[in-house]
């Protein structure tokens, strides 16, 4: 039996977009029951905010589903893209694009409902920093969706942009590469992001006067817990725009692949890590404002200690890509 | 969509190499600079006890970047380094936001520009810890916590220039390729200035201040 390039390519992508909106779900649901969870606590603590809890959760969660919404847009743009002239790298594109923004929408999903849920309980305790809390809970929510960004960006490239007459053999590999390398290192740094909003949510809930720090700590501490899904930002972008020699080895194509692989498993742990850093720094400049310089200061040494093992995987990535 | 990844280009051979310019590019940090320099000027002038506007908008931002530097790096550096970390902010500020006029683009969507400020936050960082604790102690941190660590600490310490310039990059160009397709895909109706709103002013501002603070906090590292 023989396929033509025509049907391989609608496969891929009707498969990628299949992945895209399934593995996309998982993360946003989690989110949003998260907030919901927590908005529940709060109206029983207090139900005479209720009203400004409920309108506070719907809002929250509204964000959280942000990183379905995208990856929803990817699979729709995937089942219905008619590709000009089908090339079997357009498969292999295709498909890495449906797992990029799948996976990528997983971290930032659950992580953008922590500052919702935490919001709505910080209203119950404090109603009087309700606007202040809202505020905070956009922000902080808005910067978890940035890893999900970056993987919706890998995928439109991988999608749209006229990537040349690359020779086939390695270069499938390095497209499939790209995907997962960009996708599942998107999700520790999502996860992070997310609790490290949470805790400056329930730190301005404790101590409205200190909300400027805790804001300024959050925004640094998120930004250094994205590094590692900015890494996996960059070996995609190489694994996408180098051309490769054709090859009629496996090895090579493997190497590619691997180097992807490696990227993007090796980002999970220490985007976590950096978050957990991130939400200690918050939480206690929330609670002793003064020393918010040195708090800052020792999340920065810990983060960049936390993140040497997504270092680590990078230079490996870099050797697969280069050396190899 | 033919515009996803055109750029203009001007190459000039020298020497059995090729130097090449983003026109584009230029010229829109020329736009974004002349624009400070007008702002400046026009804030700066016939200052008044009792400030105008743009003055008072003008002495707000000096006075919160002031106040942010000196959080992390005390009262003497930051008489230092708060002007270099003013400017920074608002070159960027105006830089992520030029995007949301239309025919202009963002100079902060090239990855010159953003690895440029990167390189030169680096450079400054480094160069204030070997002003404040001399060379040999700022030589020594390399070799924590045993010497042969010392090549994955200087990897270490410039996957912080491509951290810190990719985030910017990365946010930036990734928010006008979503604006360019989703527009495409909807053909420019109702959409796209809610999509410049969020990732032209909000995410631009965001990041202007995030690469801001990282660069205040990396220098309050090495000064430490």
């Amino acid at each position: 039996m023989t396929v033509d390039t025509q049907t391989i390519v609608s496969v891929a992508a009707y498969a990628g977009g299949g992945l895209a909106m399934g593995l996309g779900a998982i993360g946003a649901a989690i989110g949003e029951g998260y907030t919901a969870a927590r908005a529940n606590l709060a109206v029983s603590r207090s139900p005479e905010n209720s009203g400004e809890i409920f309108k506070n959760m719907l809002v929250g969660q509204a964000v959280a589903e942000s990183a379905s919404i995208f990856a929803l847009v990817i699979a729709i743009l995937l089942l219905f893209l008619d590709v000009p002239q089908p090339t079997l790298l357009k498969a292999a594109a295709l498909f890495a694009a449906g797992i990029s923004m799948g996976l990528g929408a997983i971290g930032s999903g659950v992580g953008s409902g922590y500052p919702g849920g935490e919001a709505c309980f910080g209203i119950s305790r404090q109603p009087a920093a309700a606007s202040q809390l809202t505020t905070n809970m956009l922000i902080g929510s808005a910067v978890c969706q940035t890893p999900a960004i970056f993987s919706m960006v890998v995928a439109l490239i991988l999608m749209f942009l006229n990537l040349g007459n690359s020779a086939v053999n390695p270069t499938w590999a390095a497209y499939l590469g790209a995907g997962i390398s960009m996708g599942l290192a998107a999700i520790g740094s999502g996860y992070g992001g997310g609790l490290a909003a949470g805790a400056s949510c329930a730190g301005i809930a404790r101590q409205p006067k200190t909300a400027a720090n805790v804001t300024t700590t959050m925004l640094v501490g998120q930004a250094v817990s994205q590094t590692p899904s900015i890494f996996g930002l960059l070996i995609s972008f190489i694994l996408m725009f180098k051309t490769f020699p054709a090859t009629g080895s496996i090895s090579a194509a493997m190497a590619l692949l691997a180097a992807g692989i490696c990227m993007g498993f090796g980002g999970i742990g220490p985007g976590i890590g950096n978050g957990m850093a991130a939400e200690g720094a918050v939480r206690w400049v929330a609670r002793n404002v003064e020393s918010a310089g040195d708090l800052m200061r020792i999340m920065l040494v810990g983060q960049a200690v936390s993140q040497s093992t997504a270092i680590y995987a990078m230079v490996v990535s870099l050797v697969l890509i280069f050396v190899l | 969509m033919g515009e996803l990844g055109k750029l203009h280009q001007l190459i000039i051979p020298f020497f059995g190499h090729n130097i090449t310019i983003n026109l584009e590019v230029v010229l829109m940090t020329w736009i974004v600079i002349s624009a400070l320099l007008l702002f400046g000027f026009i804030a700066g002038k016939n200052r008044e006890m009792l400030p105008r506007p743009i003055q008072a908008l003008g002495e707000l931002i000096v006075s919160q970047l002031y106040g942010l530097t000196e959080d992390a790096l005390g009262k003497e550096y930051a008489k230092t380094y708060s002007p270099l970390i003013c400017a920074l902010f608002i070159f960027l500020l105006f830089s992520n936001w030029l995007g949301i006029i239309p025919h202009l683009e963002e100079p902060t969507k090239d990855l010159n520009t953003t690895l440029g400020l990167g390189i030169m936050g680096f450079v400054i960082a480094h160069y204030a810890g070997i002003k404040s604790k001399g060379f040999k102690a700022y030589a020594k941190e390399y070799f924590q916590p045993i010497f042969f660590m010392m090549p994955l600490n200087l990897i270490g310490e410039i996957a912080k220039i491509v951290s810190i310039s990719f985030r910017l990059f990365g946010n930036i160009m990734g928010g006008s390729i979503i604006i360019l397709v989703v527009s495409h895909l909807v053909y420019s109706v109702a959409l796209p200035p809610f999509l410049y709103a969020f990732f032209g002013l909000f995410v631009g501002t965001i990041q202007a201040f995030v690469f801001t603070m990282l660069t205040v906090v990396y220098i309050s590292v090495q000064v430490k």
